[in-house]
């Protein structure tokens, strides 16, 4: 068994960079094992729930040894690198000094650890052939990020790949020609969200409520109130006066602002209003803290801050979670019914469709019908996908039915 | 005549004895149920044997059955021989194991060789008191056994604990072949357990499972098996570890059974590294459990120097518990 | 006849024996000594027949004989009864042949063959019939000795009236194994009784260069006698055995007896002994202990010399035939090299032949092993 010299030692560690992250994945490295690095210089690129984050180096001196792979996920504390402080700028490489001594092969990879994500051992190989695993997708905890045993074993577990399914015929005439296309590796964010649709379709019963809303009356409020807003620097939206109709009807029905633990139902005291923001690859939901307290105004500036941030990157990992509700609005490409999926640990998602000039009828004062005339009027669709476990159909359609009111009357009350 | 299969009943009563005692027990029982059971070896009548095994033999077995020989290893050994071919059963005691070179050739050329060549059984016991850890020197501190499987014809047999020290020296007793019982110095009074009172054989060619888990296999027989079982305590893993118990011929279905669950293996012995038990048992797992496994199998022994005297140097050369937990870290996180 | 030890030996000088041809007084019958004369022949013509197929290219190895030392195997083994056991030697031919092996398994063994008594797992003179109660010998030397020795404390222990025999030569008298063997015999007055072949050399070691006193003055030291006598002379040896044996039964210890005789042939008939004094040849030449023994025959017992040349004839026979169907018998199948490293289950030994007169007038049968 060979010694490790005794040098000092930088350790650089997974960060827990949110209140409830677990764990994160390494993006890429900017730093290679040699370089030498300053303090504070950033060492490499990690992701954690959508958010990318870079790690800083705890101090200078020069990087000994890389211990996680880009695209490996590891919990939160991991090692992901050592730095040698000891070691002067312009000083060897630690590997280019000393001509490695034949009897030190007694520690196992112990000390220059090299990738080893590609080492096979011969169990795993004839596991993973059994079971028809792409060793590649499989993350590997042993030394050098080896593919222990008992990690294969574990990927196996928690469902893997799919066997390999055996033809019934193994040979056929016809030969399909190959179809032209191209691959695209999916980035962590797409894994991730399709990770999390997938998981909240398999989690909730979902069922989706649609109800027509005529927002002639918020039409007009907002053309009021646009330029007085504007004056102060904030852009009200048909989505501000749909957020502020939807939290004061989450506050009449608590149990559309809960979550499922168990067997329990908990409501939550505050609205967290999560507001879906499109990216160029993807989405993001930021979330309006204590949505309950604000106003139109205040509503109207968070959600176009948070917007704005959530396209530049700018967000924080605490900013997208901890939401009860979410809204989303596409409709400004002009799509008028959705069915969108719970943001789970939610119970409820509103979709905000699109805003189209259609005719109605619009009801005149008579109980028979008579004074009925066909106006048009600026119509759209609140769909609104929930959670059968949670609630049934007619509490979504009260829910829904409340905000319709609120809306199509606005101004009315105030 | 072979050994019948080791019964440890619930029901049955046990003793609480140290290693020593189990076989001094174990020795007493067989020669007051056969008579044709005696004792040879230096010092064992009125001294009762210098580590004491053979106390009160004199005086219960008499001197024709307790022979306190000359200071003769060849002679003692073949004079086992001779009187074994003749229907006697003797157990052969050498002072201490490292004197087996001196009574080599009888035990290698005449009596393991005997019953290939000529159909003759020589069934005598030829007990071994080995190991070091007491400042005993290069003379009084040796594991030979590996000598020994070398040597085809003869069963070599090294037990960890009392009650298997009782039942394996039995088996070997009663065995027509001659056998090497490697009896570990250290052990003699610091290993104590439950043995079972009366009649106990443990089978000559297994194994035992002496803890049970599925992240690695520490195999290992005599003294380096308490270390392990205390290693994987300290170290809380699931280590498993297997006592081979017998040496020659090795219970290779479970090593191989042990390597399949677990894929990783640490063989440990207090013998020099060279060409001892490691490395057949390596041998072995490299040949019938390849495609089992996940890492290389190491070995912790002493290295190939003699045993020395002075304590911190022969502490330095003895595997220690540290070494062990070590091995065992680094082979997990492989 | 009484039993003299021999005088100190010098170095250097040539021993004389001190005991001369004589009779044996009534402790063998005619037919005995017949039967001697008989297993001397054997071993001498098995031995010549041996070395012609050696020459044939039929053995395989070397090939070793104790031509001119045949009086001391026969002579000795012709005492023992059917229970007592022997370790018998690669000069002591006769000595298989007195407890009941037949030439032709004698050379079939040398041969190689499955009908040798080993059955190929051991070649030339390293056999032993355990059915007769003979352990074979090692190549280590005098490792049999304290073998013999422990037989002899089996029987001790037992108080059974057996006697164990071993051979050795006196080169191996300087070997640690014979002092110990020696020794714990002495201490434990076994009832074992050891013939040392004196034949002057070992391989081409002369004696003086082997020891500085005679072997046998040893025996006193070990505190049992031993006693010298004509290796040559069948019934001096016999006699010699004889009182050991009775000694030993009688619960007295071992003996040693030392037996004066010459190797007239190579160590292993691969050594020409170019080392040898010519008048050394010629001495030990004129004394060739078969025709020693077959001049008294005629001389003081009567015996015609139709009646001596019909005894060789139908060794000559005997042999012929073992020739025959030892080349007859095959080379063992090669599946059985690694068979038989262990044993399953404990045997016996069982009782060997025993032609002597007195064995058979003692019992109707020859005595079968009660165990």
């Amino acid at each position: 068994m060979s010694s490790s010299p005794t040098r000092e030692v930088l350790e650089v560690a997974m960060p827990q960079m949110g209140v409830s992250v677990a764990e994160g994945t390494i993006v890429e490295w900017l730093k290679r094992p040699g370089d030498w690095v300053e303090s504070d210089e950033v060492l490499c690129v990690v992701t954690t729930d959508k958010v990318d984050v870079e790690i800083p180096s705890p101090g200078a001196g020069r990087l000994e040894r890389i211990l996680v792979e880009p695209g490996v996920t590891v919990a939160v504390g991991t090692l992901l690198a050592e730095i040698d402080d000891n070691a002067r700028p312009g000083e060897p490489h630690r590997e280019e000094e000393t001509a490695p001594e034949p009897d030190a092969a007694d520690a196992i990879g112990a000390e220059a650890a090299p990738d080893r994500s590609r080492f096979y051992s011969p169990v795993v190989r004839r596991i993973a052939e059994e079971h028809g695993v792409d060793l590649e997708r499989v993350e590997g905890s042993g030394v050098g990020g080896r593919i222990r045993k008992t990690d294969l074993l574990g990927y196996i577990e928690d469902g893997g790949d799919a066997p390999v399914e055996r033809p019934l015929h193994t040979e056929s005439p016809y030969v399909p020609e190959p179809q032209q296309g191209r691959r695209e590796p999916m980035s962590p964010m797409r894994q991730a969200i399709a990770r999390h649709m997938v998981e909240s379709r398999r989690t909730s019963a979902h069922c989706t409520t649609v109800t027509e809303v005529d927002l002639g009356a918020v039409v007009g409020a907002r053309a009021g109130l646009r330029d007085e807003m504007a004056a102060r620097g904030v852009a009200l939206t048909y989505l501000a006066f749909v957020a502020e109709a939807t939290v004061a009807a989450l506050r009449r029905h608590p149990t559309l602002n809960s979550s499922i633990e168990g067997d329990e139902i908990v409501h939550h005291d505050d609205v967290n209003l999560g507001i879906a923001v499109a990216l160029e690859a993807g989405l993001i939901v930021p979330v309006i803290e204590r949505a309950q307290r604000l106003s139109l105004e205040g509503l109207a500036a968070a959600i176009e801050d948070l917007a704005a941030r959530g396209r530049a990157g700018e967000l924080s990992p605490d900013e997208v979670s901890g939401g009860t509700f979410t809204i989303t609005n596409p409709g400004r490409f002009g799509s008028v019914l959705a069915t969108p999926i719970i943001n789970q640990p939610e119970v409820a998602i509103l979709d905000l469709e699109a805003v189209v000039k259609r005719p109605v009828v619009v009801e005149g004062r008579g109980d028979d019908g008579s004074g009925d005339a066909i106006a048009i009027r600026p119509m759209t669709n609140l769909c609104m996908s929930w959670d059968h476990r949670a609630l049934d159909g007619i509490e979504a359609a009260r829910f829904l039915g409340e905000i319709k009111e609120s809306l199509e009357a606005w101004g009315a009350r105030r | 005549m072979s050994p019948a299969e080791a019964t440890l009943d619930d029901a049955r009563e046990t003793e609480d004895l140290t290693y020593l005692e189990a076989i001094s027990s174990g020795l007493r029982e067989e020669m007051r149920a056969d008579e044709t059971v005696i004792c040879l070896g230096q010092d064992i009548a009125a001294f009762g044997g210098a580590f004491k095994v053979t106390d009160g033999f004199l005086e219960e077995f008499g001197p024709e059955r307790v022979i306190d020989a000359p200071l003769a290893e060849n002679m003692i050994l073949g004079a086992a021989t001779g009187a074994a071919i003749e229907g006697m059963k003797p157990v052969c005691e050498m002072q201490f194991a490292d004197f087996i070179a001196c009574g080599f050739d009888q035990l290698v050329n005449v009596a393991a060789k005997m019953h290939y060549r000529q159909g003759i059984a020589v069934p005598i016991v030829v007990r071994l008191p080995s190991g070091g850890g007491f400042s005993g020197g290069p003379f009084h501190s040796q594991n030979p056994e590996a000598w020994f499987l070398q040597s085809p014809g003869l069963k070599v047999v090294a037990p960890a604990t009392a009650a298997d020290a009782k039942g394996l020296l039995a088996s070997a007793i009663r065995d027509p072949n001659p056998v090497c019982f490697l009896e570990h110095k250290g052990l003699y009074r610091h290993v104590r357990g439950e043995v079972p009172a009366g009649e106990h054989l443990v089978p000559i060619g297994e194994a035992r499972i002496a803890r049970e888990g599925g992240e690695m296999t520490v195999i290992a027989y005599g003294s380096t098996v308490q270390l392990a079982l205390e290693a994987a305590e300290q170290l809380d893993e699931e280590i498993e570890v297997l006592d081979l118990r017998t040496l020659a011929p090795l219970d290779a279905d479970a090593i191989v059974a042990s390597v399949e669950r677990t894929g990783k293996v640490l063989v440990a012995h207090e013998a020099t590294r060279s060409c001892g038990v490691g490395a057949e048992v390596a041998a072995l797992i490299g040949e019938r459990c390849f495609e089992l496994l996940d890492a290389p199998v190491r070995r912790l022994t002493a290295p190939d120097v003699p045993i020395p005297f002075s304590p911190p140097l022969e502490q330095a050369v003895l595997p220690q518990l540290e070494q062990m937990k070590e091995a065992c870290r680094e082979l997990i996180a492989y | 006849m009484k039993l003299e030890t021999a005088s100190p030996a010098r170095n250097g000088s040539r021993e004389r024996p001190d005991r001369k041809l004589g009779d044996s007084g009534d402790h063998l019958t005619r037919e005995d000594r017949a039967l001697l004369l008989r297993y001397m022949l054997l071993m001498r013509l098995s031995e010549e027949r041996g070395l012609t197929l050696y020459k044939q290219g039929k053995v395989p190895g070397s090939f070793y004989d104790g031509c001119g030392q045949e009086a001391i195997s026969v002579g000795a083994s012709f005492v023992l009864g059917p229970r007592d056991r022997m370790c018998i030697l690669h000069r002591d031919l006769g000595a298989h042949f007195v407890r009941g092996v037949t030439p032709e398994r004698y050379l079939a063994n040398y041969m190689g063959r499955s009908g040798g008594v080993t059955g190929g797992k051991d070649g030339n003179m390293h056999f032993g019939d355990p059915g007769l109660g003979c352990v074979g010998m090692v190549s280590m030397l005098p490792d049999m000795a304290p073998v013999a020795a422990g037989m002899a404390l089996a029987f001790k222990l037992r108080s059974e009236p057996r006697v164990a025999m071993t051979f050795f030569g006196e080169g191996s008298t300087a070997n640690g194994q014979w002092h110990e063997a020696m020794n714990f015999a002495g201490v434990h007055k076994l009832p074992v009784v050891y013939i040392l072949e004196n034949n002057r050399f070992a391989y081409s070691t002369p004696t003086e260069l082997e020891y500085a006193v005679d072997p046998v003055e040893r025996a006193s030291g070990y505190g049992f006698p031993g006693v010298s006598v004509d290796g040559n002379d069948v019934e001096a040896v016999f006699e010699a055995a004889r009182e050991a044996a009775d000694r030993a039964r009688a619960g007295e210890g071992p003996t040693l007896i030392e037996c004066h005789t010459m190797r007239m042939h190579g160590h292993g008939a691969h050594d020409d002994m170019s080392y040898v004094p010519p008048e050394l040849f010629d001495e030990w030449g004129s004394r060739d202990p078969i025709e020693l023994h077959r001049a008294r025959l005629a001389a003081d017992h009567g015996f015609a010399g139709e009646e001596l040349d019909e005894i060789r004839a139908d060794c000559e026979r005997v042999v012929a035939e073992a020739v025959e169907r030892a080349l007859e018998s095959e080379m063992p199948d090669p599946a059985i090299a690694c068979e038989g490293v262990f044993a399953e289950r404990l045997e016996p030994l069982g009782d060997g032949e025993a032609p002597w007169s007195r064995w058979r007038e003692r019992d109707a049968a020859p005595e079968r092993s009660a165990a």
